[in-house]
């Protein structure tokens, strides 16, 4: 590249008579110098003065801004995420703690209500077994009493069927004591 | 004379002449177009600092890239001591950027395409650079000469080379820049007058030259820019850390 740059300049410089007086470099022309020298110390120095003065400090501060906003920005946001962490872990404990207590309350319910299951039931039977035995105590009297009623019943049936067919009237004692007898050989059966 | 690829580089007087004690310093096109860039860098630097946006708008962005572009080429040059010349370095970068990507306009003139211009921003860069080294090492400065690790036979004659490539600093960085700027507007010159002298029918190829080398003409600009800005801040680096 830099070769073919040479020949096309030296091509250039030969035709155009690159070389001769009136047309060489007006680079090399020292008429101007001095005026470009000047302007371009002006001009570079007003340049130099207003930017290292205005325009690289508001750059730079503007800069400094956003470097320290984001660095704020990111300290909350660590900040934030250290508290949200830790009530995740709150939460979590106290979630935690409510499955405890909710199997507490559960087991303590059960076991108030087992209880009070048992103590019913032992209560009913209880009074299961009383009125049992009460019932049993009146069917064993109303046997008793049903015994003597109808020994009572079948002696004056007795006495009645002796006096109707007889005529006579029997000792009552006597009836009573064969009443007795037939009742106690019999009863048995019937009861 | 406009079939001239140097005619372009012309200067002529604008307006009156000024004349201060016997030195023509008049107002001619090149210091125009100095002002013309100047003005182009404030205007972009006072929109790009009006608004203070914590998101940047599109000036504001750019602003603050060439801010921080030559931030880190001076502190990744010359370190952190080079801060307090940081704005010379910006106005340097901008100004040379700029008069480069004013001269590719057609019809402009390009300031930075004169080696006078050139050759007094390199100047004062080396004197500066100098007055630097010796004001923060005293005559401790002049090691810069004498490389470590040199064995003591080579050491007059490295010493010798050294002070001469110390001292041709100021003349290739200005020729640098000047050549390349002359060398590219040159060649979009020649082949522009290519163009015209073959018409409608071979003019083509020569426009389809000049087209990429518009492209790389100013992609020369703002590397040249660039490597003035950063042989600035390798020159300053020397000052200001001596270690060798």
């Amino acid at each position: 590249m830099r070769g073919y740059y040479c020949i096309i300049i030296a091509i250039s410089a030969v035709q155009n008579n690159l070389f001769a007086a009136e047309a060489g470099m007006p680079q090399l022309d020292p008429k101007y110098w001095a005026s470009q020298a000047f302007w371009l110390i002006l001009v570079f120095t007003i340049l130099y003065i207003s930017i290292a003065k205005f325009y690289l400090p508001k750059i730079k501060n503007n800069l400094d801004n956003r470097e320290n906003r984001i660095k704020v920005d990111l300290d909350d946001a660590n900040k934030f995420k250290e508290l949200s962490e830790l009530k995740l872990k709150e939460y979590e404990k106290i979630l935690d703690d409510a499955k405890k207590e909710v199997i507490k309350i559960h087991i303590e319910s059960k076991n108030t209500l087992d209880k009070e299951i048992k103590s019913k039931k032992e209560a009913i039977e209880k009074e299961i077994e009383k009125e049992i035995i009460q019932a049993q105590k009146e069917i064993s009297e109303l046997k008793k009493g049903s015994i003597s009623d109808i020994q009572k019943i079948s002696e004056d049936i007795a006495s009645n069927v002796i006096e109707n067919i007889s005529g006579d009237k029997l000792n009552e004692s006597s009836i009573k004591a064969v009443v007795e007898d037939i009742s106690k050989k019999n009863i048995g059966k019937y009861l | 004379m406009a079939s001239n690829p140097m005619q372009q580089f012309s200067v002529h007087k604008i307006g009156p002449e000024i004349k201060i004690a016997g030195i023509d310093l008049s107002f001619t096109n090149a210091s125009l177009f100095m002002v013309i860039s100047a003005s182009i860098i404030l205007l972009f630097l006072f929109f790009g600092t009006k608004e203070k946006k914590i998101v940047p708008g599109k000036l504001q962005l750019v602003a603050e890239l060439f801010y921080t572009f030559v931030a880190k080429m001076i502190s990744d040059t010359a370190g952190s001591k080079a801060k307090p010349y940081f704005p010379f370095i910006f106005s340097l970068f901008m100004f040379v950027l700029f008069c480069n990507m004013v001269g590719m306009l057609p019809y402009s003139f390009t300031v930075t395409s004169h080696i006078i211009v050139t050759l007094i921003m390199a100047l004062f860069i080396f004197i500066a650079v100098t007055i630097i080294g010796f004001v923060k090492h005293g005559l401790k400065y002049l090691s810069i000469f004498v490389p470590s690790g040199v064995p003591a036979v080579l050491l007059p004659l490295i010493t010798i080379i050294e002070i001469i490539s110390y001292l041709s600093r100021p003349v290739s960085l200005s020729v640098r820049l000047f050549a390349n700027m002359m060398a590219g507007h040159t060649m979009l010159k020649v082949f522009g007058g290519f163009v015209i002298s073959l018409g409608l029918l071979g003019g083509w190829l020569p426009l389809s030259f000049s087209v990429a080398l518009t492209g790389l003409e100013i992609l020369v600009a703002f590397l040249q820019a660039y490597v003035f800005a950063i042989l600035t801040c390798i020159y300053l680096n020397d000052a200001l850390n001596l270690h060798h």
